[in-house]
């Protein structure tokens, strides 16, 4: 069980490049690999608090009222991780910005809530939250450390190409996103395809 | 009618929990981020102003509408800072914060926020770019070298590098009149 | 006047929500197969997003910063936007059905429309007045309707060309939608 829920959230389901939810932040966030993992980070600390308590409260909570009620719970994990973030990594807070309260309504968060927290227990619940909320990181990371590498040259700040190397810029502006995500899921389709026919 | 009451009770009491979980957790960080906003501003203040020793941020002077921060080492006034809006920027606002010696000589340039292009008007938060302005002063003709001025503009961008300078030379009149230097 | 004009292009082609701000890609691909739901979509969205960022605007003005509670703002906003939306639903299931039928399980959605609830928490990060509070919206709502709907028609042309094996389904898609933001930039520079 417990392993399933891990293999499923990192990536079997994986949010992004399975369901394709949450694609938001993974668009706007992903300029640096540094970026993408603190927003992840960000967003697994939510989804596994909401899940948890969600998974604990859900049985109480009227079925015509439950997703304002989860919302408010979500808005509420989302305003103190701000908090906490803008307290202790105020750097980073800024740079994300206007993405950290916006995790309220990025649609992982509520679909965990919903499709798997109301219905498992506390301790399966957390599980998830937290497979789910890495394998969204990762996906972050993937896609911020290609655009930074491509786009500056850089990684986590630290150059890693030649010097000669002229960045190219495209891939740290807007459409850059768009474009790399699509290749990455191309790649993504290649793969799959590739492990299909081998079985 | 029994089903009704209880869903707003159901959402009542989470939305109450929702609001006191809230309040402590300002009450724990509130402090901590007063303190981090208020760092940056002195940071940035540090960077751009000459020696001082006292809290440029509680030391100020008002015109028209702009905060000018002053500067003083050991009661003695050291120079002025000032945060200039300039709206003429490539992707929108860039802020400026100018800070200048006792004389009226720029002593740093930096830049608080902009949204020019990556790789392209970014450089503005370049050091050489930024350093070119020092020494500088309100008489001294403050421009690219497109305009006739001393500032190297980079390749590919004028916009953002004239905005700057526009930025500057607003932040000088300001300065200027807050400190009464003689023109 | 020029000022509004600027501020309203601006926020509809310059720093298009969806194109170049991230917000609201949920409904831009959930939505955007077919161009009569495109239009539908934006509609609604137009609709919420003007009123749920003046009714946050006034609230957050006048209940909010009178008390200090600016740190409820995230959750607030969100459940002023979700009884917007619940209601709009209801208004257009009675006045509408055809719509209704159309839009389906999107009208719901729009709850979770991470631009909705993004530009009311813009209009209170930028210290907009109330008017140019309502043009900001408003021409954000214009932004949204314009990338949703053009790139609802692109869509409808991929549908009918030949693309290569491994692009075929989201690649594709995202690629366009890199193209159309790639457009979109040509507009930066425009407004000063």
């Amino acid at each position: 069980m417990i392993k399933n829920i891990i293999m499923n959230g990192l990536y079997n389901n994986n949010a992004i490049f399975k369901q394709m939810l949450g694609l938001c932040p993974t668009l706007a966030v992903t300029t640096s690999a540094l970026n993408a993992v603190g927003m992840g980070l960000a967003t697994t600390a939510v989804l596994t608090g909401s899940n948890f308590v969600i998974s604990i409260v859900a049985k109480y909570i009227p079925k015509n009222v439950r997703i304002p009620s989860y919302i408010v719970i979500i808005a509420c994990f989302v305003t103190i991780i701000d908090q906490l973030m803008k307290a202790n990594m105020y750097s980073l807070h800024k740079v994300l910005g206007i993405f950290i309260p916006l995790i309220v309504v990025n649609c992982i968060v509520l679909g965990r809530a919903e499709a798997f927290a109301s219905k498992n227990k506390p301790l399966y619940s957390i599980i998830d939250g937290i497979s789910v909320g890495l394998g969204f990181t990762l996906a972050l990371f993937i896609l911020g450390s290609i655009r930074e590498i491509i786009g500056a040259g850089t990684f986590f700040n630290m150059p890693v190409m030649l010097s000669s190397y002229n960045p190219l810029l495209i891939a740290i502006l807007p459409p850059g996103a768009f474009l790399f995500l699509g290749f990455i899921f191309a790649g993504k389709q290649f793969l799959d395809d590739k492990i299909q026919g081998e079985k | 009618m029994k089903s009704y009451f209880k869903s707003v009770l159901t959402i009542t009491i989470i939305t109450i929990t929702a609001g006191v979980m809230l309040a402590l957790s300002h009450n724990a960080t509130k402090d901590k981020i007063a303190y981090q906003e208020r760092q940056e501003v002195l940071n940035a203040l540090k960077s751009v102003l000459p020696l001082h020793n006292n809290e440029p941020d509680k030391d100020i002077i008002l015109k028209d509408g702009l905060k000018v921060f002053v500067a003083k080492k050991d009661g003695e006034v050291t120079g002025y800072a000032v945060n200039v809006i300039e709206t003429s920027g490539y992707g929108g606002a860039i802020s400026v914060l100018t800070g200048v010696d006792r004389k009226g000589l720029i002593t740093g340039v930096a830049i608080i926020y902009h949204s020019e292009t990556p790789g392209l008007g970014d450089k503005i938060e370049d050091k050489e770019f930024l350093q070119s302005f020092e020494g500088l002063k309100i008489n001294d003709r403050i421009a690219v070298k497109k305009d006739g001025g001393s500032i190297e503009q980079f390749s590919g961008a004028t916009i953002s590098p004239r905005a700057v300078a526009k930025a500057v030379n607003n932040s000088l009149k300001v300065i200027n009149e807050a400190a009464g230097f003689s023109k | 006047m020029e000022h509004f004009l600027l501020l309203f292009l601006g926020a509809a082609l310059v720093n298009n929500i969806v194109l170049s701000r991230f917000l609201g890609i949920c409904p831009f691909m959930g939505v955007s197969k077919s161009s009569e739901t495109a239009v539908g979509m934006s509609l609604s969205v137009a609709f919420v997003m003007t009123i749920s960022s003046t009714v946050s605007f006034i609230i957050d003005k006048y209940v909010l910063i009178p008390l200090g509670l600016e740190n409820l703002r995230t959750i607030v906003f969100i459940l002023i936007i979700a009884a917007l939306v619940q209601f709009v639903e209801m208004v257009i299931e009675k006045t509408l059905p055809q719509l209704y039928a159309g839009l389906g399980i999107y009208l719901p959605l729009i709850t979770t429309n991470c631009a909705v609830l993004g530009v009311a928490l813009l209009n209170v990060q930028y210290e907009y007045t109330f008017l140019e509070m309502i043009v900001f919206s408003f021409g954000t709502a214009a932004g949204f309707g314009l990338a949703l709907v053009l790139f609802s028609l692109l869509r409808e042309r991929i549908e009918h060309s030949t693309v290569p094996k491994y692009f075929k389904g989201m690649p594709i898609v995202f690629i366009t939608a890199g193209i159309l933001s790639l457009a979109f930039m040509g507009f930066s520079g425009m407004v000063k």
